[in-house]
């Protein structure tokens, strides 16, 4: 094992050193810093945070941070191995001791290390949060933790593209593809998706008897409530329920479901992300299809008709099932199975080639 | 010590059958070259000997290790000098030796001392300690070559190894090759420059149309009929000379002097010395193409006619 890990290493090594000799690799991290300084600037401003609290400047800077770790991302890591085959380097490294798992792994490894460094250089900024008030340490530690497993994810994307397709710039422009199908594709595949499965509700109304009322407004004689009979329509409600893994694999979900949630004294979030957590845990729940509204058993007295119970966000949010996990498994998976078919397809001696390709 | 062995190797890509059938052996301790026109699948043999493509069919043994199923010991025991030329653009020879030797296990230190050895190898001291993209394609060629000895292999497979070098850089390598040879290293080269080959190789595969040549046709083709170049101080003469011994009609005269196909090397010696006995001044009188030449030029006429 140690064995691999040297071999990996030197890999990862070998890519980074290659990478921190180039100038346009700190030239991309200026400009981030520059245009996360920005963002964070306009949003103190805008939320006039310095009264009411960092959530909304930090809720907004980790964002940024994701979008423009997923932008940045593909470009350090979509050309890893093939762009080392149109540079006649990786058949070269193919016939050391080197095996293609230490390649592919060293590969990955250097790919989300480099992307790594953006996030690092974001972390001031997320910090800004707790001298604003409202934002915990945790809170941007988990976050932190979660945006790094997300840069390991498009990695890992990249990294798997790379070795698999043939041309460098094919596979960099796919791994962007995959990373829009992920932050804006899954959006229009839940709303979409939801939307085109309707199921019919039939809602029953138990109301009272108003007209039968006394002028006190109150049942006759002190005897039962009058009651009209039971009325019913139909309608049709969009099934949320049946789509609700595609809201849960956006990277913007998964990051906001997993910094955790804080609720005010009626039980609703405080900050934008816990809202977006409520939002994708209630879609999870299957409508009501028969609900059924009884006035009457509802009856308190005059102006006692105190309705159903409605859940409060916190209740919705703590019967189900936690959505960062279900988008962080599902990412995993394709990150994991990536890397596994450039393995797979970058194993030598070769058998099949695919047409077009070349080994050396 | 086993060298190289291989039997009926076979593979195609899709359509296009790039070997249909390889068989030679190389024996430690030689140099072999492989020859043969472009496209005749050479550099798709050496990546199925360097453990990088796997046959369709037949067998191939490195050093005594199948690179289909024991590429890892293959590996340990090949060295591989691609025909393409790549490297690290940014790192310094010195540190893209120093990598690929510890690529194949070697610790640090050990890695650091091969890479100074092979750059005193290679003649490439004064550039050890610049980036690899500045060097020239010569430079470059030297580099792989390092590369390929960095871990002092048994097999030794260069593919186009002289291409782009300068006269001095092939004296160089062409030594470098007999030396290996000479420590029991088995080297298989390819090239077409022929007269290259020539003079480094012990012995050679010809390969033409994804076949290598058998045994016979190599030794029925060094005995046909060559040509040699006849040069004198007096033209005339000379041609006089050869058309009085009725060489008139085969002998190709031009400014050079004349080239006259003999049947053997014995009738060359004869007009030799019939030559120099009727007092034509003769300056040279010499193959004119070289062995490895003349039979892969005859090689390829018989596959014409076949």
């Amino acid at each position: 094992m140690s064995g691999f890990l040297r071999g990996m290493w030197l890999i990862v090594t070998l890519d980074l050193k290659q990478r921190v000799r180039g100038v346009a690799w700190y030239v991309l991290l200026g400009v981030f810093v520059l245009l996360v300084t920005i963002v964070t600037v306009l949003t103190v401003v805008a939320s006039n945070a310095w009264d009411t609290g960092g959530g909304a400047v930090f809720s907004v800077v980790v964002f940024f941070v994701l979008l423009l770790g997923t932008l940045v991302s593909p470009a350090l890591s979509g050309n890893a191995i093939n762009g080392e085959r149109d540079t006649g380097t990786l058949a070269t490294t193919q016939v050391t001791l080197i095996t293609t798992a230490q390649l592919v792994v060293g590969k990955w490894l250097a790919a989300w290390l480099t992307a790594l460094a953006f996030l690092a250089a974001s972390v001031p900024f997320l910090v800004f949060g707790i001298v604003l008030g409202q934002i915990t340490a945790a809170t941007i530690l988990i976050s932190v933790l979660v945006l790094a497993v997300e840069l390991a994810v498009i990695a890992a994307i990249g990294v798997g593209l790379s070795g698999v397709l043939t041309r460098p710039l094919f596979s960099v422009v796919v791994t962007y593809l995959v990373v829009a199908a992920l932050s804006v594709g899954t959006l229009i595949a839940f709303g979409l998706g939801g939307a085109s499965i309707q199921s019919d509700v039939r809602q029953t109304t138990i109301a009272v008897d108003y007209e039968a009322l006394d002028e006190n407004g109150l049942p006759p004689n002190g005897s039962e409530v009058p009651c009209l009979g039971p009325q019913s329509y139909e309608y049709q409600t969009p099934r949320f329920d049946a789509v609700w893994g595609f809201l849960a694999a956006n990277p913007y979900v998964v990051v906001a479901d997993a910094s955790p949630i804080t609720f005010d004294e009626h039980g609703s979030p405080r900050d934008l992300f816990g809202w977006i957590a409520v939002g994708v845990r209630q879609a999870q729940h299957a409508p009501d299809l028969e609900p059924v509204y009884d006035e009457c058993a509802d009856w308190k007295g005059y102006n006692g008709y105190v309705g159903s119970d409605y859940e409060t966000p916190r209740e919705i949010y703590d019967r189900s099932v936690p959505s960062w996990f279900v988008g962080l498994a599902i990412h995993l998976l394709l990150g994991a199975g990536a890397l596994a078919w450039a393995w797979r397809r970058s194993e030598v001696p070769v058998r099949r080639l695919p047409a077009g390709s070349r080994i050396a | 010590m086993a060298g190289i062995r291989v039997e009926g190797v076979a593979r195609s890509f899709g359509e296009v059958h790039a070997v249909r059938n390889a068989a030679f052996e190389v024996e430690p301790g030689t140099v072999a070259g492989l020859i043969g026109p472009n496209g005749a699948g050479k550099t798709t043999l050496l990546l199925m000997l360097a453990s990088l493509l796997a046959p369709d069919s037949g067998s191939i043994r490195i050093a005594g290790y199948d690179p289909v199923t024991e590429p890892h010991q293959v590996r340990r025991r090949m060295g591989w000098m691609p025909d393409t030329l790549g490297s690290w653009p940014t790192l310094t020879v010195r540190a893209a030796l120093a990598t690929s030797g510890r690529m194949y296990g070697m610790s640090s230190d050990a890695a650091s001392d091969r890479a100074a050895d092979l750059i005193g190898l290679v003649s490439l001291d004064p550039l050890a300690d610049q980036p690899t993209r500045v060097l020239s394609r010569g430079q470059k060629q030297r580099l792989s070559l390092a590369r390929a000895l960095v871990h002092d292999p048994e097999v030794l497979l260069l593919d186009e190894p002289a291409s782009g070098l300068d006269p001095a850089a092939r004296a160089a390598l062409r030594e470098l090759v007999r030396k290996l040879a000479g420590d029991g290293k088995t080297v298989l080269v390819s090239s077409h420059v022929l007269a290259e080959l020539e003079e480094m190789a012990d012995t050679a595969v010809y390969l033409a149309d994804g076949e290598t040549a058998a045994p016979d046709d190599v030794a029925r083709a060094g005995q046909a009929a060559r040509g040699w170049r006849i040069r004198s101080l007096d033209a005339d003469r000379l041609s006089a000379a050869l058309e009085a011994a009725g060489f008139g009609a085969v002998a190709v005269v031009d400014r050079f002097g004349a080239v006259v196909p003999f049947a053997s090397e014995a009738d060359a010696a004869q007009m030799l010395a019939h030559l120099v006995g009727v007092g034509v001044p003769i300056s040279s009188f010499a193959p004119a193409v070289g062995d490895l030449e003349h039979v892969f030029h005859d090689l390829n006429r018989q596959g014409g006619e076949a």
